[in-house]
């Protein structure tokens, strides 16, 4: 894999490039830059696969870079110290970031994963995806990207009925009936859907408070679904899940 | 033969000279010959069977010879005399009036008629002998009787048939007297109510009633709307003095003005003195007997009020309580004021120092991780010695940030910013230097820590990050007299001071001096920002710091 890396600081190029030569054989670092508008230059000399973008570069962003290119038909690792608002997007769009200082096993699992959708896609709708998120306010988000195992579907968060924990993996109920399966937590959905109303009623439940049909008295705390189905609200949850249904 | 033995033993009990007789002549005119009641004097009476509400043998105060008897609802009423056996009956004469005018006048009894009764359970015989039988509807019948031997001696019953008038206020009179004259007022034809004024000169109230036949049935009385207390009270009329218009003497009462111990509203209350629950078969409402009651109002007016040395005592005691109290209020008010305010100025306070800590934490989270991302560098470059000095240098940074200490000494301060300064100058590779003043006392003047970081981080992160090691940074502390001057110097790009988002770091730093002066209120922080093409310039001034 061609990769490009872009920072602004010359000791994380450094860095990133010693632990990218040690423990990811299969890329090729082309260049570095420290620079937005080499970065440019670059990307559209050497046509790589990868590209190592820094968010916070100064006083602009790596997504500048993005939106300076014509075409994206690369996968990106977005590398962040501290970026609250970048990240955000960055999750909508189910891409990947690694955060410094940077970990070995994250880092490997970054390139495979990129590497692995290079092999799938031809071209990269997620930056198309997170360049529009990105000119939205954070709370105005309609869409987000759910990555599956050979896809990435694109879903409207009107669509999503609820999310369900299954271990590790995530699985969205969407209104068409079709279920999602994401490899993804469900408290990284909570976080990220929290500021658009998603309630998490319980350990493994997460919802949509616009599919809540009523309020089940019964059995404690349960919330039936305009689908029909049943979500328990486990205890600590009750105080926030009944305010926030009042407020609708 | 039924004899209601509770009238007869009340009568017996109430008038103890009078004889009681039962008749045995038939029931005439629907008399109920079977009840008696006593009706003054020598008299007992029968009136018609079933009539109700008789009040009979009124007495009245300095009266001891009239007798009333009210009987509105009684159609005939039949009147017997009574007399001891030791009474020489033939000395006796009787006059009848009906209306006031004569049926019979000075007749003698007659002695063929009389016959001996005794009352119900009574020993003692009488003699009896009935004086008629009177229609009496709508008509006053009135009984005079008196034996020659003293003539003067009359004993006079009334039967009132008519419905008694209710009595008329035709006037007030006000008797004063100053330089030795009395003078009276008149207030004429008193309508509802009255305000009268009493000054020192006033002596006395009079009511004017109109002339009846039956003035002594009225009694008058004054009550305290205040309280409803009777103040006054007069079965009393007096005549002469003041004269109607056709020519009859007037009844009036007098009434000393000392009674009205207060200005207010008082009330003069006449009505006849007839108990209307006293009697056998009462059956009259209050709203019935209080047609027969006048009412009227009075607002009296005291120039000068009269208070008893009870009411002085208690207003006293009520005057100090109140001063006391409202003085305790006012107090306590202050008190809670004072506190108020310096809670208030605590809390502000606290929420400054709590507001400075979080912006103090807030200053980092950047530069921590790409301090840490320069240490792993180091790391993975095999520079052993070198991680491991900055890695104690990034140490000693945020074990600064996590203290809570308020103050470091310039001499830590120094340090510190030494630390940052080096731990930057990894990522970016500018020169820098750090100059104090020779006057200074580095090890003992205390100022609030991490005040320049920030201007610091401003300075390598928008002044000479892009100028790699062509970047100068230069910090001074110096002393101008009592002040303390902290200059940031750097030949960067500078920056426009118009632009008010310029970094996170700079509108924490505005924020952060408008917080230490709320804290630190006796010494001024001033800030300057001296910006130019070829660098910026900033300097702090703690005004009368050493």
């Amino acid at each position: 894999m061609k990769a490009i890396l872009i920072d602004d600081e010359i000791s994380n190029l450094q860095n990133l490039r010693t632990l990218l030569e040690k423990h990811c054989p299969q890329v090729t670092i082309m260049a570095t830059t420290q620079n937005i508008d080499d970065a440019v230059n670059i990307i559209e000399k050497y046509s790589p696969d990868l590209v190592f973008l820094d968010i916070q570069m100064g006083e602009q962003t790596g997504f500048d870079v993005l939106k300076l290119l014509p075409a994206r038909n690369f996968e990106v690792i977005f590398v962040t110290a501290y970026d609250q608002y970048g990240i955000q997007a960055v999750k909508f769009a189910a891409l990947d970031y690694l955060l410094k200082p940077i970990d070995i096993e994250e880092l490997i699992n970054a390139v495979n994963k990129a590497e692995h959708k290079l092999a799938t896609q031809i071209q990269n709708l997620q930056l198309d995806f997170l360049l529009q998120q990105l000119k939205k306010p954070e709370t105005n988000v309609s869409k987000i990207a759910l990555q599956m195992q050979s896809e990435i579907r694109y879903v409207a968060l009107s669509e999503i009925i609820r999310c369900e924990a299954d271990n590790t993996y995530t699985r969205f109920f969407l209104s068409s009936n079709e279920k999602i399966l994401v490899s993804k937590s469900l408290k990284e959905y909570a976080d990220l859907l929290r500021p658009n109303g998603f309630l998490r009623t319980h350990q493994s439940h997460l919802i949509n408070p616009k599919y809540v049909k009523s309020w089940l008295k019964e059995d404690g705390g349960i919330l039936l679904l305009t689908s029909g189905e049943k979500i328990p609200v486990s205890k600590p949850n009750k105080g926030t899940v009944k305010q926030a249904l009042q407020q609708l | 033969m039924k004899i209601k033995l509770n009238v007869m033993k009340k009568i017996i009990f109430i008038f103890l000279s009078l004889i009681v007789a039962v008749s045995t002549v038939n029931a005439q005119k629907g008399i109920n010959f079977n009840s008696i009641y006593a009706a003054g004097g020598k008299l007992l009476m029968h009136v018609d069977s079933g009539a109700r509400n008789v009040f009979y043998a009124i007495g009245f105060p300095n009266q001891p010879r009239t007798s009333f008897n009210y009987l509105p609802d009684v159609n005939n009423v039949s009147i017997s005399i009574n007399f001891r056996k030791n009474i020489n009956i033939q000395h006796y004469r009787y006059t009848i009036l009906a209306d006031n005018k004569p049926i019979a006048l000075n007749k003698p009894i007659n002695m063929t008629q009389l016959k001996d009764t005794h009352a119900g359970g009574d020993e003692e015989i009488f003699s009896s002998a009935t004086l008629g039988i009177f229609p009496v509807k709508g008509k006053i019948i009135t009984t005079l009787i008196y034996s020659i031997d003293k003539p003067q001696d009359i004993d006079k019953a009334v039967f009132y048939g008519k419905p008694i008038p209710s009595a008329k206020i035709l006037s007030f009179s006000m008797l004063s007297k100053s330089d030795q004259i009395y003078s009276t007022s008149w207030v004429k034809d008193p309508k509802g109510s009255t305000n009268f004024t009493f000054t020192e000169k006033d002596l006395q109230l009079n009511i004017v009633k109109d002339k009846s036949d039956i003035d002594y049935l009225y009694y008058t009385s004054i009550k305290d709307k205040k309280n409803n207390k009777i103040i006054f009270e007069s079965t009393t009329w007096r005549y002469g003095g003041i004269i109607s218009e056709d020519h009859e003497q007037l009844p009036f009462i007098e009434i000393d003005k000392n009674i009205f111990k207060k200005s207010g509203e008082y009330e003069i209350i006449i009505q006849p003195s007839i108990k209307w629950t006293s009697c056998f078969d009462c059956d009259i409402s209050p709203k019935e007997t209080e047609k027969y009651v006048t009412r009227h109002t009075l607002f009296i007016t005291l120039a000068e009020e009269n208070y008893t040395k009870k009411e002085l005592y208690s207003y006293a005691l009520m005057g100090t309580f109140v001063i006391g109290l409202n003085f305790l209020l006012i107090l306590n008010a202050i008190k809670r004021r004072n506190k108020k305010r310096l809670t208030v100025a605590e809390q502000q306070k606290n929420t400054a120092k709590l507001q400075l800590n979080s912006i103090r934490a807030q200053l980092n989270p950047h530069f921590l991780f790409n301090a840490l991302s320069g240490i792993q560098n180091l790391m993975n470059k095999n520079e052993i010695d070198n991680a491991n000095k900055y890695l104690s240098k990034f140490a000693r940074l945020t074990r600064n940030v996590l203290d809570d200490k308020e103050l470091i000494s310039l001499s830590q301060e120094k340090t510190l910013l030494d630390d940052y300064l080096q731990m930057e100058q990894l990522r970016f590779g500018f020169k820098y230097e750090i100059n104090c003043s020779e006057n200074l006392d580095l090890d003992n003047v205390e100022i609030p820590s991490m005040l320049l970081q920030p201007f610091v981080e401003n300075a390598v992160k928008h002044g000479i990050s892009k100028k790699a090691t062509d970047g100068i940074i230069v910090i001074t502390f110096t002393k101008q007299a009592n002040d303390l001057v902290l200059t940031v110097i750097d030949n960067g790009n500078g920056f426009d001071t118009e632009k008010k988002n310029n970094g996170l770091g700079l509108q924490l730093s505005n924020s952060r001096i408008a917080l230490l002066n709320s804290i630190y209120k006796e010494n001024r922080f001033t800030l300057a920002i001296q910006p130019s093409t070829s660098g910026s310039k900033i300097s702090l001034t703690l005004t009368d710091w050493l």
